[in-house]
């Protein structure tokens, strides 16, 4: 287990080598000068040349690779080059208010879906089933800059029940925190949602079709033995696969859900750095996901051992 | 199955907000009531705090509160005493700046005339900052005693003084940006003498200002505290604002498409008036098809002008005939060509070619592409609309690699800086490679004249060969405007677009 863990982390490193060298050239294929996108309007051709040359912008490209490189080894990520702003420094102090909004928009996504999954799938074709399948395929379907206007509009400006956006830090109010957190979680987390019903549902419908389901039963299990004990925990196989994967798409969709409600994370710097070609920030931001996704996918894995006792790491 | 529960969504909410607009006031002059904080909404997050490095308007509405310049405008655009009390030419190229006795940094330095000399050679010496050019006609700085301060030109600049307006002449405390050091322009501690001091900025969030108490204008600021926010979704700055999240919104932060909604509300207040932009399309006239003049010629008579500014703008910007609005007094109101659409007069100077039109790729700029598209296609114009990054139009622009360009100019107080740099043969954003030596001569003369009795006729003259010619395809100018909460007061707006807080009260 221990050997299959060190192994899993030490993979991380060639990865994360090959996901920098790839985002390098791809951000640099771009005909757009980060000089020219700093000054703007006013970017006269001296003051372009010359803020090209004090951004090191004018060296070669493989050289200025080798430069970040062997910086980021040395654990410093660089300055960013629209603000000066240290690499490490911009991220983190971001990084709280996507933690909590993710990890709020997974939490409610989770504590539903598996919940109304089962539901939907124990009570096949009865309203509430036909409820749940209405709700994925809308979810899935509507993007999550709409659910978030229209959440705005609804819930914010007409009913007033919720502040519009932007972001109160937890060490300041608890309360108007979690008030400011709804609408985004919600935003952020319906897609998930309503694909993780979705899987739960078809999931479990298969275990419950499944023999030892049935010799449970016979064995005059208890109906929540049989659904909690036997049922749900095979069927939770795929889903936790899905959540893994979903740590992804939920720093993804954090890019437009904090655009829409101002909320500080790291998912507005990625937006604000990529049109700014701000190439620190884009780097750091990158490996920071490329881990987050690796460390993720480990989790999963070693969550399948616990699930299933055929698997073992061992 | 959705379109009907979308219409009865949509539906509701239209009738509750039609219901919500029975109260509220409009702004009253009144007695100033001092204390009170106002939230500011920005259309952008800033990239710096430092007027050195600043090439973004909507950091200058936050400048403008915590730091002061050298010498400020009036509504009339015409220039104030600021941090200098007067000042003359004691010849053409030596001017003489008197200054504020007793004025202190919000760090409790001393501001004089040390200090102006101090941020000017700051200027004159950092290469990428884009404030050089704007001080290119200062030679040197010299300090005469603690409240006279020299500055010697190289040539006559008329432009010069309202340079001084803006970012090139605010003047910071020297400890302070020592102090600061490389993180500066993020954390400028106690650098301004302006009506608020800095408090903090915690970046795509907010940055708060609170208070000077010892601002040398006596019994200003009303306001203890100012609170910008970043909201770049104009919806979301929308609903701020009716939710009272936010007290005012800057020019720009909320769409030309959502002003009508705002006009509707009771609650809110609007004002626009004609600001100093220009905007349009650059035309590349010194290579391409567009070194033709009787090509830019016939697609600037077959615009119809008034529709875009009608679909496109909500007619809320003022149709524009050259590069100098409305607002200045250079502008010349003489009847020119190119106001009214002449399709036939169009095909008569050219026809049957096409360009290629570069458009950013934001909803409001494709629709205007697409107009002005349909609308040269009846003189026989092709144009085909290239949607790209804006950062890939604007590297393209500046090595000409283009015909045509959806690129507007914010403007500046002084007519030079609407003409200089972007029609003078070889001038810093001139990407269209526009050069007549008849204009060349015009704006060098209007530049080196020392009054504007002297400077007009030339403007005047400039601007016609300007239209003329299309050096430019002028469409609009864009509105000033003020966007706030009826509970904000005396307000002034200004046709810089730049919000000031110091004489506005919150009731």
């Amino acid at each position: 287990m221990l050997q299959y863990l060190v192994r899993r982390l030490a993979l991380m490193v060639p990865v994360a080598f090959l996901v920098s060298v790839a985002v390098f050239s791809l951000i640099h294929l771009t005909p757009v000068d980060p000089a020219e996108l700093i000054l703007g309007e006013e970017r006269s051709p001296e003051a372009v040349i010359a803020l090209r040359h004090e951004l090191g912008l004018d060296r070669p490209l493989p050289d200025q690779y080798v430069t970040w490189i062997s910086h980021a080894l040395r654990g410093d990520l660089g300055r960013s080059i629209r603000t000066n702003q240290p690499v490490t420094k911009a991220i983190l102090e971001r990084l709280p208010a996507t933690l909590e909004l993710g990890t709020a928009a997974l939490a409610w996504s989770v504590l539903l879906a598996i919940p109304l999954g089962t539901i939907a799938a124990l009570r096949r074709g009865s309203p509430i089933d036909v409820l749940a399948t209405g709700f994925t395929i809308a979810g899935v379907s509507v993007p999550n800059f709409f659910i978030g206007i229209l959440l705005i509009l609804v819930l914010s400006v007409d009913l007033r029940l919720f502040p519009p956006g932007g972001y109160t830090p937890l060490t300041e109010s608890i309360p108007d925190n979690l008030h400011r957190l709804v609408l985004p979680a919600i935003t952020l987390g319906t897609v998930t949602t309503a694909i993780n019903t979705r899987f739960t549902r078809s999931s479990m419908l298969e275990v419950l079709r499944q023999d030892y389901i049935r010799t449970a039963r016979a064995k005059g299990a208890s109906w929540r033995q049989v659904i909690v004990g036997h049922a749900l925990k095979n069927a939770l196989i795929p889903v936790v696969t899905v959540v893994g994967i979903q740590v992804g798409a939920i720093l993804e969709g954090a890019l437009v859900t904090e655009t829409i409600f101002s909320w500080p994370g790291v998912g507005k710097l990625a937006i604000d750095s990529i049109f700014g070609r701000d190439y620190p920030i884009i780097q750091g931001i990158v490996l920071m996901i490329a881990f987050s996704f690796m460390l993720a996918n480990l989790a999963v894995d070693l969550a399948y051992a616990w699930l299933d006792p055929r698997i073992s790491y061992a | 199955m959705k379109r009907p529960a979308l219409a009865l969504i949509l539906g509701a909410f239209l009738l509750s907000a039609a219901c919500s607009t029975g109260g509220g006031t409009t702004s009253v002059a009144g007695t100033p009531k001092v204390g009170g904080t106002l939230k500011i909404a920005l259309e952008s997050e800033l990239r710096t705090l430092d007027p050195l490095k600043s090439s973004q308007r909507v950091e200058r509405q936050v400048y403008y509160n915590m730091y002061d310049s050298l010498v400020t405008i009036d509504a009339s655009l015409k220039i104030k005493p600021g941090l200098a009390t007067s000042w003359q030419y004691t010849d053409p190229t030596t001017l003489q700046f008197t200054l504020h006795k007793g004025v202190k940094f919000h760090d409790g330095t001393d501001f004089n005339a040390d200090a102006v000399k101090f941020n000017i050679d700051r200027i004159l010496s950092a290469a990428s900052s884009p404030r050089k050019s704007e001080l290119a006609s200062v030679k040197s700085v010299e300090v005469k005693d603690s409240s006279t301060v020299v500055f010697h030109l190289k040539k006559p600049d008329a432009a010069l003084l309202a340079q001084l307006v803006d970012r090139a002449g605010m003047i910071l405390s020297p400890a302070a940006i020592v102090k600061g050091g490389a993180d500066f322009a993020l954390n400028p501690i106690g650098a301004g003498t302006g009506p608020f001091t800095f408090v903090e900025w915690k970046r795509d969030d907010h940055l708060t200002l609170k208070k000077n108490p010892n601002y040398w204008v006596p019994g200003r600021p009303y306001l203890d505290q100012l609170i910008y926010r970043p909201i770049t979704d104009s919806n979301a700055a929308l609903a701020a604002l009716r939710t009272g999240d936010i007290d005012i919104a800057g020019t720009n932060a909320i769409a030309d498409k959502d002003i009508a909604s705002v006009k509707s509300d009771a609650s809110l207040v609007y004002k626009d008036t004609p600001g100093l932009s220009f905007e349009g399309f650059e035309v590349n006239s010194g290579s391409g098809i567009f070194a033709d003049k009787a090509k830019r010629q016939a697609v600037a008579l077959a615009l119809d002008r008034a529709q875009i500014l009608k679909n496109v703008f909500f007619d809320l910007h003022t149709l524009s005939r050259g590069p100098i609005p409305p607002t200045s007094w250079a502008f010349d109101p003489s009847e020119r060509i190119y106001t009214t659409a002449d399709v036939s007069k169009a095909k008569s100077m050219a026809t049957g070619f096409a360009f290629n039109l570069k458009t950013p790729n934001t909803p409001g700029s494709i629709q205007e592409a697409t107009l002005i598209k349909d609308q040269l296609s009846k003189a026989g114009i092709t144009a085909t609309i290239q949607v790209e990054e804006f950062g890939q139009i604007l590297t393209e622009a500046s090595s000409h690699k283009f015909d045509a360009a959806l690129v507007g100019w914010s403007g500046r107080i002084d007519p030079d800086g609407n003409m200089f740099g972007w029609f003078h043969t070889g001038g810093g954003f001139n990407d269209g490679q526009y050069s007549n030596p008849q204009v060349d001569t015009l704006l060098e003369q209007a530049r080196v004249a020392s009054d504007q009795a002297t400077r007009k006729p030339l403007y005047d003259r400039a601007q016609q060969i300007l239209v003329e010619d299309v050096a430019y395809v002028f469409i609009g100018h864009g509105p000033a405007q003020e966007i706030a909460s009826a509970k904000v007061h005396n307000f002034s707006l200004i046709a810089d677009s730049i919000d000031r807080f110091a004489e506005v009260w919150k009731g």
